[in-house]
């Protein structure tokens, strides 16, 4: 369905999305390469060609940044049927996780004695929240790369901007590491993107209008705490169950020693339906390492390293990917087994909070 | 014990105490009960599965300074070819031979690297295994987890550890370590050990046909997970980091290459007391198997 350019939604749109088209404009190849179009292309040249049916709407869901139609600030300004499509995308590629607690433990949990471990956990309370329901898959982040996100600078923590250049592939050029001319292999595209730095994956997600989930969000997602009266949240070790299926998750010793497609294991889903949480690739997430450990068994590292869960495809033990596993990372690593998936919280998507608002007042 | 308090005449036990046991090792005589033999240490179990089973096994070395993750990445071998999931399946030979894979795994699952192999030759772990390839023959294997420090103890001052001249001067390859970190970090240590211990082989059989600078040797960058570009190349890495090993291998050996490896995904610092223990963060073994595979390959030929 077309749509006529709304004035009134432009206006509002971030300035970050006005310096994008600035950008490209002064850079008229990009517009003339047809693999390169974009949203940003759409607009300029609805802009310069007096052509605006161009339907911005469709492009954002296609490219996966739905989330940011649905920005309440946003998502009054759209028709009916525009936001009832980008809630489709919402509900088709985001899984929705219920507020509620979660017991977060220290990384060596097992080897402590009840009276420890009872000391050392701790139970998070995570307001509600979506959560993609696959790891960012390298299709997804070309998306990204040929929107030229390398280059909008609002988009990266300002402490991190002199690194920015240095985030090349094998050829020089913008993006992942194990990229070659600015483009994953071709028989890659579903597999998650890997090669990506904690700063990259945190850009990619504020472009998708989106977040990387915290700790607490993402084990909640996967475990799945079952509240009982009186008695602390029962959650799962694996996102199917309490034992390691080798044949539901890809870690070392269960098929090939590379990543796999992001929908290789359907069966290994959480209650939620979100996938691929347990193996294939670690996951970098907002919280610091080593937060939920006890003083006395606190893990000194050379620099301050971010959380990473879930293990990958080289994982060995199955001691190290399950879901209350913590590893960690140099948020400048760009590893072979890193990749990511976003977040977004209920309070960021309009019907949601309007729900909430409205739940509340009843 | 007997109620006369003596013990009956065992004529056998005499007779074979009248005839010495060769150690497969050092081929010093042993009485045939020994456990360990008597001149180099090394189990006399060796011998006694070579006898059995009529096979006369390989030698293969890992050598390398103290602390280049010899132990660590021999137990992750052996556990990674025990599980039968690459081309290699390694079936071990005696209780003897798990041991040294049982104690790395046990230390690594426990977030812990394991403890540094004891200077004693008594102490040392060794395995004696079946390396199963497909479509091609079994290859018998002795791998012993030896000491660092007595490898550079016995090229600084040789004849100190009789077992570790006998057992190169038999292998037929090895696989010299190399703390990649370290050599990235520019400490030349890494890279005169190394050099020292190619000089000691090549003067140990220097015959140009049957010494070592015909024999394959396989250089592995360990540790390369704390130093990722190492992957990409791991003879570029050489060049640059370790170039004395580097123009030695060039000029002495003519059966070489260069590996990276690593077991640790990354690593921390865990307080103890008033120091601090090195530990992994999670284990992803990567480039382990290659090298290895890479000498047999050159070693069955």
């Amino acid at each position: 369905m077309s749509r006529v350019l709304n004035a009134r939604w432009l206006t509002s749109w971030p300035s970050w999305a006005w310096n994008k088209v600035s950008r490209f404009r002064a850079r008229p190849s990009s517009l003339l390469d047809p693999s390169s179009l974009s949203l940003a292309s759409i607009m300029a040249t609805a802009e310069q060609s007096g052509q605006p049916e161009i339907d911005l709407v469709q492009q954002m869901v296609a490219q996966g940044r739905y989330s940011l139609l649905l920005r309440p600030q946003i998502a009054n300004n759209l028709q009916p049927a525009q936001l009832h499509a980008a809630e489709e995308a919402l509900d088709a590629n985001m899984s929705c996780v219920p507020a509620g607690p979660v017991i977060m433990r220290p990384r060596r949990f097992e080897d402590l004695d009840d009276q420890e471990l009872a000391r050392s956990e701790r139970v998070v309370e995570v307001e509600g929240f979506f959560l993609d329901r696959y790891p960012v898959t390298n299709e997804q982040f070309l998306r990204f790369v040929q929107e030229g996100g390398y280059e909008q600078m609002n988009l990266w923590d300002a402490n991190i901007w002199p690194a920015v250049l240095g985030f090349v592939d094998t050829s020089g050029l913008c993006g992942p590491r194990y990229w070659k001319h600015g483009h994953p292999t071709d028989n890659k595209l579903h597999h998650p993107v890997v090669g990506i730095c904690w700063y990259e994956a945190a850009a990619y997600a504020r472009w998708a209008g989106k977040r990387l989930a915290t700790d607490p969000e993402w084990v909640k997602a996967g475990s799945w705490p079952v509240v009982a009266e009186g008695a602390p949240p029962q959650q799962r070790r694996y996102p199917w169950g309490d034992a390691l299926d080798r044949s539901l998750a890809h870690v070392w010793g269960s098929g090939e020693d590379d990543t796999c497609s992001t929908r290789s294991h359907e069966k290994g889903a959480s209650v939620g339906g979100v996938h691929e949480l347990v193996g294939n690739v670690w996951e970098w997430t907002s919280t610091s390492f080593g937060v939920w450990d006890l003083a006395n068994l606190k893990i000194e590292t050379a620099t301050p390293m971010r959380s990473i869960r879930g293990g990958a495809f080289d994982t060995y033990f199955d001691s190290q990917c399950h879901l209350h596993f913590q590893s960690g990372e140099s948020p400048l690593a760009r590893k072979h087994n890193i990749g990511f998936r976003c977040a977004v919280g209920f309070c960021d998507v309009a019907s949601y909070e309007t729900n909430s608002e409205q739940e509340a007042a009843a | 014990m007997r109620a006369s308090g003596q013990l009956e005449l065992d004529s056998y036990r005499l007779a074979q105490y009248t005839v010495s046991c060769p150690c497969y090792i050092c081929g010093g005589g042993n009485n045939f009960d020994a456990e360990l033999c008597r001149h180099c240490y090394a189990p006399m179990a060796l011998v006694h599965q070579a006898n059995s089973q009529k096979i006369h096994p390989r030698m293969v070395a890992a050598i390398g300074s103290s602390g280049a993750g010899k132990t660590v990445y021999l137990g992750m071998l052996a556990d990674m070819l025990s599980k039968g999931r690459d081309d290699l399946q390694l079936l071990a030979r005696g209780a003897f031979s798990i041991g040294l894979q049982e104690r790395t795994m046990a230390s690594l699952a426990r977030g812990e690297f394991p403890a540094k192999t004891p200077n004693e030759p008594d102490r040392w772990n060794w395995v004696h295994c079946q390396i199963l390839r497909k479509k091609l023959k079994p290859v018998e294997l002795i791998l012993p987890d030896l000491a660092g420090e007595s490898l550079l103890e016995e090229i600084d001052h040789p004849n100190t550890y009789p077992v570790i001249r006998a057992f190169l001067g038999k292998c037929s390859g090895v696989l010299v370590l190399i703390d990649a970190a370290r050599c990235q970090a520019g400490e030349a240590d890494e890279d005169f050990r190394a050099m020292k211990l190619l000089s000691y082989l090549c003067e140990l059989q220097a015959d140009k046909k049957t010494g070592w600078a015909s024999k394959a040797v396989s250089l592995v960058f360990t540790k390369a997970d704390q130093c990722d570009h190492c992957f990409d190349d791991p003879q570029q890495f050489a060049r640059r980091h370790t170039p004395g090993l580097y123009l030695q291998c060039r000029e002495r050996l003519k059966r070489h290459a260069f590996f990276a490896a690593g077991v640790a995904g990354a690593c921390g610092y865990r307080l103890e007391g008033r120091g601090r223990i090195h530990v992994p963060l999670r284990i992803e073994p990567r480039g382990v198997v290659e090298p290895f595979h890479w000498l047999l390959d050159e070693v069955a030929r």
